[in-house]
């Protein structure tokens, strides 16, 4: 199956994005909007990822989560850093880990 | 300590429970098994994530440098004007494939990256430094494809993983101890009956033979 693109964030996210060819967009503005929007992006069958920024997932707060938790396999949903490179303190991935191991567990870097 | 179920103390129900016990068990050791094994394969998918994770942000930063000296040079509005004109119509494959049973998301992309020709701007108005926005942000979304899929991996192994564990749990902190608990109960109450059968048929025996 081929699926298209979807981006949601501030204007240069949207606008950089757009350039390379991600097809649907929308441009955060009111947390109502923007939610009713992305539920629109999980609907849909034609899309296979979304991209949003930390910032905005944020913005969006446990609605996003309860989303992300209810969404289906497709589509993707992965979470970008905006042009100020902002990335949430709390790495979800190390939650998730010390949630099911148990143990946090620090993953060693190559050759770091 | 486990509550011990309510079971009628017969030697039929010793039976039928032994046999539970042994059917808890195996399942435990299969779950536990496969706990063992998705473990392995999660930490496989985060060690692959770390290393796509570090490689996309760097090239996303990247992007978003080029964009921001292209909004300096060229405006604002041309960028975006720009951005609203060009070709939107990336496609990526998406499948799914099995690991264990769980479904997780194998992403196919034809080639990201496209010529100047094939973005769908007009070249006349526009500057170089929108085409190594545009190139930039293409590489860029090519890693985050890469990412999307490696994290959706993740999640739908991470979440079987928790299903495991709990049903691993269940069984070796709630029903195995249970049915134990219970079968315990069983073997002291046959034994005792047996015991006061003894002593009864003993008093029989005796009153027997005073009779005599």
């Amino acid at each position: 199956m081929s699926f298209k693109i979807a981006v949601v964030g501030d204007q240069d996210t949207v606008t950089g994005f757009a350039l390379a060819g991600a097809t649907y967009a929308h441009i955060y503005m009111t947390k109502e909007e923007t939610l009713g929007k992305l539920g629109e992006f999980l609907a849909s069958d034609e899309i296979g990822l979304v991209l949003i920024t930390h910032r905005v997932a944020e913005e969006l707060g446990h609605e996003f989560l309860w989303m992300m938790q209810t969404k289906r396999l497709l589509p993707l949903v992965l979470r970008i850093p905006d042009k100020t490179g902002y990335v949430p303190k709390v790495d979800e991935l190390r939650e998730i880990i010390k949630r099911t191991v148990g143990v946090e567990i620090m993953v060693r870097k190559e050759g770091g | 300590m486990a509550v011990a179920l309510a079971v009628p103390p017969t030697r039929m129900e010793l039976l039928k429970l032994r046999q539970r016990v042994g059917l808890a068990q195996r399942g435990h050791d299969l779950l536990k098994e496969k706990m063992d094994a998705l473990v392995i394969e999660f930490f496989e998918v985060v060690k692959r994530i770390q290393e796509a994770r570090a490689k996309a942000l760097e090239q996303l930063s990247v992007a978003h440098r080029a964009l921001s000296m292209c909004l300096a040079i060229m405006g604002t509005l041309e960028t975006k004007q720009a951005s609203k004109e060009a070709k939107r119509e990336l496609q990526m494959e998406i499948s799914t494939r099995y690991i264990m049973g769980i479904a997780v998301p194998a992403v196919e992309v034809e080639e990201v990256e496209r010529n100047a020709l094939m973005r769908g701007y007009g070249l006349h108005m526009t500057s170089s430094l929108l085409d190594r926005a545009s190139r930039e942000f293409e590489r860029a979304l090519k890693f985050l494809i890469g990412l999307a899929e490696l994290e959706g991996s993740a999640f739908a192994i991470a979440r079987e993983l928790e299903k495991t564990k709990r049903r691993v749990n269940a069984l070796e902190y709630i029903l195995i101890p249970r049915l134990k608990e219970a079968l315990k109960f069983i073997m002291m109450r046959l034994d005792e009956m047996e015991r006061e059968n003894f002593t009864r048929l003993k008093r029989i025996k005796a009153m027997l033979e005073e009779r005599e």
